[in-house]
């Protein structure tokens, strides 16, 4: 009477959540796709074409746009696990208080993005808070440039502030499946600090850290609202840019290239992490 | 006697060790603070930002607001979309929420409780709507959408919501199913429980936190959901994100902003501090931590 062997009824229950997702995402990329080589096009006649790629990679633009976004997912992935981690072990420790933090640290996770985006926006604005304080204290006599930079620090900021929680959560959870016995042991044979840190938490709790860093990656590499609002005029994001050239140049064909190239750089991501999970895993 | 002696020396060690307490404590104390404020800060700003008093403006020499008024919140109640749009929000949210609990229901189901393969394939298939970003969906979505007639309309935002939501839904519902054991139905199953007593009296009472996370995070991403419904129902259909980008892009008005950032932000974080009483357990964690 084990419900284990698989039936018809099984299979109609899983397309009732999986058929929903695969109808909607699979038009999206075939659609994407096709039209990146000139099929289902809607400003043209529909014809099979090499152009569309051509313009889009012989151009500068799209190409700044590439290397901004990889440059903004890389950042604001090391960023955000580099800051949570430290936190996450603070946090490992049972201690008084830490249920009221937990929750106060957890608050912009509830927060979306684009809300983020604004409440950083006035803190790093020419005078915003940050830049009010430090000429107060006289630490600099002419305002930081810290929003719509030419390199993107603030967009990096939002994006940790935002994610931060969540890639908490990832971590501390990796972090409480440690047995205390082990770090004892470690501490036992004479391992300091620091090598506690580097040789036994960071290590095991690397699966963790890897999957956050993956999903950070993905979130601030695709991000269109907070780049709109807080990144530098030039280069825009690749979302951004997708979204100009498709509504503003109506060029949806040239859009779709851009599209494609998103999704094959995520999923190209997401199957190196692959690897280095069966990587790291296959070495502990 | 040692203990009698008042003159007795503490032994170096001891002492360094509470100096090394003392300082732990210090350092807890101060990352405590610096926590707060990291969170607090930027919020503490908004709320100054949204009670500037038109009369005396808040400008760069002043670190706080001269005087506060609510003035900005009665324009932005009286001559915004800002009613409309918390009225789409908050009737598409809890549609989406429903619809996504409907079909993810018998899904998570199978993915939980049934042996079947490629499951680990299915479970990064059901990732994919959060996995591609949203922008490359909805532009190619809003072509679907316009060809189906679903563009501009209530029903198509509803499911594009579902679309968005739908992920967490699955992966928190399904690790939910996971954790029932097997031991349980079969003692149901041998006193002679038919498929209904299961579901009512072991399925729905043993996933109802799951089912209560899935939908809370359900119910936020609706919430904040921006890309499709900046595509698919701008503008005849503007929820709080939209409006709020309106606010951040050509019309900056910083005042304006910080009111709608508020009314977005507020029921969320209360929902925050009321889910954090009744679950337990980190289902974000749980259904996230493996990809």
């Amino acid at each position: 009477m084990k419900e284990k062997e698989i039936s018809p009824i099984d299979i109609l229950m899983l397309l009732s959540g999986v058929g929903f997702i695969l109808l909607f995402i699979g038009f999206a990329i075939f659609l994407t796709l096709f039209q990146s080589f000139g099929l289902f096009s809607i400003t043209r006649k529909s014809a099979f074409t090499l152009e569309n790629w051509k313009a889009v990679l012989q151009a500068k633009e799209p190409m700044d746009s590439l290397f901004f976004s990889l440059k903004m997912g890389l950042l604001s992935s090391i960023g955000t696990v580099v800051v949570a981690f430290p936190i996450a072990l603070f946090f490992r420790k049972g201690g008084t208080g830490k249920g009221i933090l937990g929750s106060i640290i957890k608050v912009p996770l509830f927060i979306p993005a684009l809300v983020a985006a604004f409440l950083i926006l006035n803190l790093i604005a020419y005078h915003g808070l940050v830049n009010t304080t430090l000429m107060l204290l006289n630490l600099i006599h002419e305002p930081l440039r810290m929003l719509n930079d030419k390199f993107g620090w603030g967009v990096v900021f939002i994006q940790i502030w935002k994610n931060l929680p969540f890639v908490l959560l990832i971590v501390m959870a990796s972090l409480a499946a440690i047995r205390d016995d082990t770090i004892d042991a470690a501490k036992n044979l004479g391992a300091g600090y620091w090598s506690v840190f580097f040789r036994m938490y960071v290590p095991l709790a690397m699966p963790g850290i890897l999957v956050s860093m993956i999903l950070m990656f993905i979130r601030a590499f695709g991000d269109f609202p907070i780049t709109s609002v807080a990144g530098p005029i030039y280069p825009a994001s690749m979302a951004v840019r997708m979204h100009i050239m498709a509504t503003v140049f109506q060029e949806w064909d040239q859009a779709a290239v851009l599209g494609v190239i998103i999704i094959v750089t995520t999923f190209m991501v997401i199957w190196a992490y692959s690897r280095l999970a069966e990587f790291v895993k296959r070495e502990v | 006697m040692a203990s009698t002696d008042s003159k007795v020396k503490i032994p170096l060690h001891l002492i360094q060790a509470r100096r090394m307490r003392h300082f732990y404590l210090l350092l807890m104390i101060f990352f405590m603070i610096v926590l707060i404020l990291w969170v607090g800060i930027p919020i503490l700003m908004t709320v100054m930002w949204s009670l500037v008093d038109p009369k005396n403006p808040w400008s760069y020499p002043n670190v706080f607001p001269p005087s506060f008024s609510l003035a900005q919140w009665k324009y932005v109640f009286d001559y915004t979309d800002i009613r409309r749009a918390l009225r789409t929000s908050y009737s598409l949210a809890p549609l989406s929420v429903l619809l996504s609990l409907v079909l993810s229901l018998p899904t998570s189901y199978v993915l939980g409780r049934k042996k079947i393969p490629g499951k680990k394939l299915l479970m990064l298939v059901v990732l994919l709507p959060i996995i591609i970003p949203g922008m490359v969906v909805a532009l190619s979505l809003s072509r679907v959408f316009y060809a189906f007639g679903l563009s501009q309309t209530f029903f198509g935002l509803v499911l594009a919501h579902t679309l968005m939501s739908i992920p967490y839904m699955i992966r928190v519902m399904t690790t939910s199913f996971q954790a029932i054991p097997q031991d349980v139905i079969d003692a149901a199953e041998n006193l002679g429980a038919n498929t209904f007593v299961k579901i009512r009296d072991i399925f729905l009472p043993m996933i109802r936190p799951g089912l209560l996370a899935g939908m809370i995070f359900a119910f936020t991403v609706s919430i904040e959901e921006f890309n499709l419904t900046f595509i698919i129902g701008t503008p005849t259909l503007m929820t709080i994100p939209t409006i709020l980008y309106t606010f951040l892009g050509y019309n900056f008005i910083r005042t304006n902003a910080s009111v709608v950032a508020l009314l977005m932000m507020t029921p969320n974080i209360i929902m925050l501090f009321i889910a954090e009483r009744f679950l337990k357990s980190d289902y974000l964690a749980a259904s996230l931590g493996k990809m």
